[in-house]
C-alpha cells in the first residue's frame, strides 16, 4: 500500500512539475515564414489529414486558373498559424493552412472556432480580389515574405 | 523568379535597386520586358545612391559636373525641384543632408519602364517597383486593376484595395527598415503617418507626393487635398484612416 | 531436538499453493565474491564439475533498475522538446494525459523485457524477482493508461470547447487509430484485472497464461496511435525511428529468446521421456534424457520451463525445478500432484519429446566456505535437494512439512546426508501439534551451531519463506547471506 501510495504522489507530483514549467514557457515564436513565400511550410506533415481545412503545401494541387495567397505567420496562443487562400479566378474557394502547431485533427478541431474569424477578416479586406499591392518600399528580402510575393509566383 | 498568371500573361520578378520590380505583362511580350528590366538596371546603376560609382554618388561629391552626368539626371532634378516647390519643401533631393533623388527616380523609372511596354505594343500591363505601381490599361476585358493597400499596423494584411485602369498607385510608410523618410525640417524621421497612398495618373509624381506627404506628416491632408489629379489615403499610427475627398473613386 | 528428525505425527495436509510446482526463479545470491583464497572467503571455492557461473554475462537488479529510470527520463525529455507552451486547463489535461501515454508506451516495452527470459537478467536477477517487478510494473501502466486516455478526452474536450462525451464520439470515430488503442486500453485493462490476485486465484495457471498473452495483441493495436496523434512524434522523425527502435528491439529479444532458442535447444538436445517414478502419494518424478545436456551448463537449484508434447499437454509450459543435480544425459524433476497438469505427468509414455527451456533461475549454490543451511517447505524440497547432493563443504537440511506422507526423498535425503555427513532434520506436524512455530530462532539457533555465518537457502510456499526469513534474521543471520525463492509469478 505504502508503495502505491508513493507511486500515485510521485506521479502527480512529477507531472505538476513538468507542466508548470512548460506554461511559463515561451509559446513558439512565429516562424519566418518560408523562403518560398508562398510555397509550401516545411512543418507540415506529410500525413493526410481528414476534415474542412487541407493542410500542407498547396503548390501540387492548384489547377489551372487556380492562385494561392499567403499570409505571414500569426503566432497564436496554440502555437504558429499560417493561413493561406486558394482563388479560382479572384473567388476565394479554399482555405489552406499552411502552418498549424501540429497537424492533428484535434488542432484542427481548435482551428474550427479559430480561423473563420480569420477568414471573414481576410475577405473584408478583400485581398482575395487583388492584382497588387501597393506599401511601404521593401528590400529584396521583405519582398520574399510578402502578399506581392505570392501574386507574382502565382502559386 | 518566373511565375505563372492569367493564362495569356507573362509575370516576373526582377531585384534591383534595392527591391524587387514584378511586372504583369502579356505573354508575347518578352522581349519588351527584358528592354524594360535592361533600362532598370542601368538607371540603379547610373542614379542609385549606394554605388559610389554612379552618376548620382560622383554628382554628389562633386567629382561630375551635371553637363558630365546621363542627361537624364537633369531631366530627374528638374522634376524634383518642381516638387519641391510644390510641396513646400518637404519633398527634397538632399534628405539628411546627402544628394539622394531616389523618391523621385524609383517612381520616374518605373514610370519609364511602363511607357517602354506601351511602346511595345502593351495595352495592359502592371508595373511594381517594391509597392509602387504604375498600371496601364485594363485587367481583363473591362475589369480594372485592382491593388491592395498594404496594412503598415498589420504585415500581411491589406487595409484597403483600389481599383483603377492607367493609373498609378504609390506608397510611403514606415516598412521593414524602420522609418527612413526624414523630415527635412525637423532633420528627424518623419513620424506622423503610418503610411500615405498616392493615387493618380502617373506613377513618378505620385511617388514624390506620397513621399512629401509622409515627411509633412499629419498636414499632409491639406496639402494632398490641394492637388490636382491625385487623391490620398493615410493612416495614422493609431490605426485611424482619412481620405481626400475624391479619393473615393479609386475604391474598389 | 534430533528426535524430531523422525517425527511421524501424521497432521494435516500442509496448505500446498494452488499451482502444480509453478515457480519462480529465485533471487541471485548477493555475495558475488572474485574468488580469492582465505578460511573466511567470500568468493566462492566451488567443486570442479560445477562450472562458474560468473563466466555467462548476468547484471544485478541496480543497474537494470538505473537503465530503465534512465529510459522514462528519456521520455519525458521527449515529450519537453516537442512540447508547446501549456496554457489552461485544456492544456495541462492534455499535457498530462501526453506525458502519461508516452510512459506507458515506454513501460509495456519494459514490461515485455522484463519478461523475454534473457538470460544476463534470468541469472542476475532471477525469474522471481523479474516477475515480481513486472507485476508491480504492469499494475502502475496500466493505471497510467487509464489516466492517460481519462485525461485526453477530458482535455482535447476542453481546448476543442465541446462535451466530454462528443469528444469521445470525436476520436473514435475520426481517428481509426485511437479506436485501435481504445480497445488496447480495454483488453490490458482486462488482462490486469485477471492477474490480480483474488481473480487468478481463481482460474486455472494455463487459462490466466493464455489470457496474459492477449497484451501482445494489445501492445500492436495501441502503436500506431502513438504516431499518428501523438504530439511528440508527429513532426519528429528521429523519435519515431528510435521509438520503433526499441520495440522491434524488443520483439526480436521475445522471439528469439522465448521462441528460437527453446526451438534451437529442443532440436540440439533431444529432450526425451525416459520414465516416471513415484516418490510417494501423490509426487512423482519424471526423469528427461537428452544429449549434449553438459552444454547446458544446468546446476542444483536451477528450473527448466517444461512443454510435454502430448496432445494434453503440448500447448503449456510449466516450469519445474531439478530435483536433483543434472547428468550428463538425465535432467530429473519431481511434482507434486495437485493440478491437472501434474495429474497429466504421472501418465507420461517414454519416448514423449519434450521442449525444454532453461535452465533458469539464479537460486544456485552461491559461495560455500562457510556452512550452508537450507530450508525447505513443502515442494520446496525439490531445488533443494538437487543443491543437497552437491553443495561443498558443512550443510545442513532442515525440511519442514505438515504431514509424514507429504516428505519425499526421504531415503535419498538420508543417503546423501550420510554419505557426506551433513545433517537432515524433518520438522514435521502442524503448528498446533507441535506446538508453535518450528522454524523459530530459538530451534534454528539450537539445530544449527554457527548460524550466523552460515549461507541459508530457503524454498517454499510464500508464506513459509516469510517467516523463516524473519527467524533467519532474527537468529542473527545477516540479510544478505539468506537467499529465498518465492512460489508465485
Amino acid at each position: 500500500m505504502r508503495r502505491v501510495i508513493l507511486a500515485v504522489t510521485g506521479t502527480i507530483a512529477g507531472l505538476v512539475a513538468l507542466l508548470s514549467f512548460k506554461s511559463h514557457a515561451p509559446s513558439l515564436s512565429a516562424a519566418a515564414t518560408s523562403g518560398t513565400g508562398a510555397g509550401s511550410s516545411s512543418s507540415s506533415s506529410s500525413s493526410s489529414v481528414p476534415g474542412e481545412f487541407p493542410t500542407g503545401s498547396q503548390a501540387a494541387s492548384l489547377s489551372a486558373g487556380e492562385t494561392a495567397l499567403t499570409g505571414q505567420v500569426a503566432d497564436t496562443v496554440y502555437g504558429p498559424v499560417q493561413v493561406q487562400l486558394i482563388l479560382r479566378n479572384t473567388k476565394i474557394i479554399k482555405v489552406a493552412v499552411l502552418q498549424q502547431p501540429t497537424n492533428t485533427i484535434h488542432d484542427i478541431q481548435i482551428g474550427e472556432f479559430a480561423f473563420p474569424e480569420l477568414i471573414s477578416e481576410t475577405l473584408k479586406a478583400q485581398s482575395a480580389k487583388i492584382d497588387t499591392v501597393s506599401g511601404a518600399s521593401y528590400t529584396s528580402q521583405g519582398y520574399i515574405q510578402s502578399l506581392q510575393s505570392a501574386l507574382d509566383h502565382g502559386r | 523568379m518566373t511565375g505563372g498568371a492569367r493564362p495569356g500573361r507573362l509575370r516576373h520578378a526582377e531585384p534591383v535597386m534595392g527591391t524587387v520590380v514584378s511586372f504583369d505583362v502579356p505573354a508575347w511580350a518578352g522581349p519588351a520586358l527584358e528592354d524594360a528590366v535592361r533600362w532598370l538596371h542601368w538607371v540603379d546603376a547610373t542614379f542609385s545612391p549606394y554605388r559610389d560609382d554612379s552618376d548620382v554618388s560622383r554628382f554628389g561629391r562633386g567629382s561630375l559636373t551635371l553637363a558630365e552626368c546621363a542627361p537624364e539626371l537633369a531631366e530627374v532634378l528638374a522634376a524634383c525641384a518642381d516638387v519641391g516647390a510644390r510641396s513646400g519643401g518637404y519633398f527634397t533631393t538632399t534628405p539628411g543632408g546627402r544628394f539622394d533623388p531616389s523618391g523621385y527616380v524609383k517612381g520616374w523609372a518605373i514610370e519609364r519602364a511602363a511607357a517602354m511596354l506601351t511602346a511595345a505594343g502593351s495595352a495592359e500591363h502592371s508595373v511594381n517597383g517594391g509597392g509602387d505601381i504604375q498600371c496601364v490599361g485594363d485587367h481583363g476585358p473591362g475589369q480594372p486593376w485592382r491593388v491592395g493597400i498594404a496594412d503598415p499596423l498589420r504585415p500581411g494584411c491589406l487595409a484597403l484595395v483600389v481599383a483603377g485602369r492607367d493609373f498609378a498607385v504609390a506608397t510611403s510608410g514606415v516598412a521593414e527598415r524602420g522609418p527612413h523618410i526624414i523630415n527635412p525640417h525637423t532633420g528627424r524621421p518623419a513620424s506622423g503617418l503610418a503610411s500615405v497612398t498616392v493615387v493618380g495618373a502617373r506613377l513618378a509624381a505620385a511617388d514624390a507626393y506620397a513621399t512629401a506627404a509622409f515627411a509633412m506628416g499629419p498636414g499632409a491632408r491639406d496639402w494632398l487635398e490641394s492637388l490636382d489629379g491625385y487623391e490620398a489615403f493615410a493612416i495614422t499610427p493609431d490605426g485611424a484612416t482619412w481620405q481626400t475627398t475624391a479619393f473615393r473613386a479609386y475604391l474598389g | 531436538m534430533t528426535s524430531l528428525t523422525r517425527q511421524s505425527v501424521p497432521a494435516r495436509h500442509a496448505g500446498a499453493d494452488a499451482y502444480p510446482g509453478p515457480r519462480q526463479g529465485p533471487r541471485a545470491p548477493r555475495s558475488q565474491g572474485v574468488p580469492h583464497a582465505g578460511p573466511q572467503a567470500h568468493g566462492p571455492v566451488r567443486p570442479p564439475s560445477v562450472p562458474d557461473r560468473k563466466d555467462f554475462g548476468q547484471v544485478s537488479a541496480r543497474p537494470v533498475l538505473t537503465v530503465i529510470v534512465l529510459g522514462a527520463a528519456a521520455v519525458i525529455g521527449l515529450w519537453w522538446y516537442s512540447a508547446p507552451a501549456v496554457r489552461g486547463l485544456g492544456g495541462w489535461l492534455t499535457g498530462a494525459g501526453e506525458i502519461l501515454g508516452l510512459l506507458a508506451g515506454y513501460g509495456v516495452v519494459v514490461l515485455v523485457a522484463l519478461m523475454a527470459r534473457l538470460p544476463p537478467l534470468e541469472r542476475g536477477i532471477g525469474t522471481d524477482q523479474l516477475a515480481r517487478w513486472h507485476a508491480m510494473g504492469g499494475r502502475y501502466v496500466v493505471s497510467v493508461i487509464v489516466a492517460h486516455g481519462l485525461l485526453i478526452v477530458w482535455g482535447y474536450a476542453v481546448q476543442a470547447h465541446t462535451t466530454v462525451v462528443s469528444e469521445s464520439a470525436t476520436l473514435l470515430t475520426q481517428y481509426p487509430d485511437v479506436l485501435m488503442a481504445t480497445v488496447a486500453g480495454f483488453l490490458l485493462l482486462g488482462v490486469g484485472i485477471v492477474s490480480m490476485r483474488a481473480v487468478r486465484r481463481r482460474l486455472r495457471y494455463d487459462t490466466w497464461y493464455y489470457l496474459h498473452l492477449y497484451t501482445y495483441l494489445a501492445i500492436a493495436l495501441a502503436f500506431s496511435h502513438q504516431f499518428a496523434v501523438g504530439q511528440s512524434f508527429i513532426n519528429n522523425l528521429a523519435a519515431r525511428f528510435w521509438w520503433s527502435a526499441m520495440y522491434l528491439t524488443v520483439a526480436v529479444l521475445v522471439l528469439w529468446y522465448r521462441v528460437a532458442v527453446p526451438l534451437r535447444a529442443f532440436a540440439r538436445h533431444g529432450y526425451t521421456v525416459i520414465g516416471v517414478k513415484s516418490e510417494g502419494p501423490g509426487v512423482i518424478s519424471v526423469y528427461i534424457g537428452g544429449k549434449h545436456l553438459d552444454e547446458l551448463a544446468a546446476e542444483p537449484g536451477q528450473f527448466f520451463r517444461w512443454r510435454f508434447l502430448t496432445r494434453a499437454l503440448w500447448w503449456s509450459s510449466h516450469p519445474y525445478s531439478l530435483s536433483a543435480a543434472p547428468g550428463t544425459d538425465v535432467l530429473r524433476i519431481t511434482v507434486k500432484d495437485i493440478g491437472d497438469h501434474s495429474r497429466a505427468l504421472s501418465r507420461l509414455r517414454p519416448g514423449t519429446r519434450v521442449i525444454a527451456e532453461g535452465p533458469y533461475g539464479a537460486f544456485t549454490a552461491g559461495p560455500p566456505g562457510r556452512g550452508v543451511l537450507l530450508l525447505a517447505g513443502g515442494v520446496g524440497i525439490t531445488p533443494l535437494r538437487a543443491m543437497f547432493s552437491t553443495l561443498p563443504g558443512p550443510v545442513t537440511l532442515i525440511y519442514r512439512a505438515s504431514r509424514e506422507q507429504d516428505i519425499v526423498f526421504r531415503d535419498e535425503l538420508d543417503a546423501i546426508a550420510a554419505a557426506r555427513g551433513a545433517t537432515v532434520y524433518y520438522l514435521v506436524g502442524s503448528r498446533a501439534e507441535i506446538g508453535g512455530d518450528p522454524l523459530s530462532p530459538k530451534m534454528l539457533r539450537s539445530l544449527v551451531p554457527g548460524l550466523e555465518q552460515q549461507e541459508a537457502y530457503v524454498c517454499g510456499p510464500s508464506g513459509m519463506i516469510s517467516a523463516a526469513v524473519r527467524a533467519l534474521r532474527a537468529a542473527g543471520v545477516p540479510r544478505r547471506q539468506i537467499h529465498f525463492e518465492s512460489f508465485e509469478f
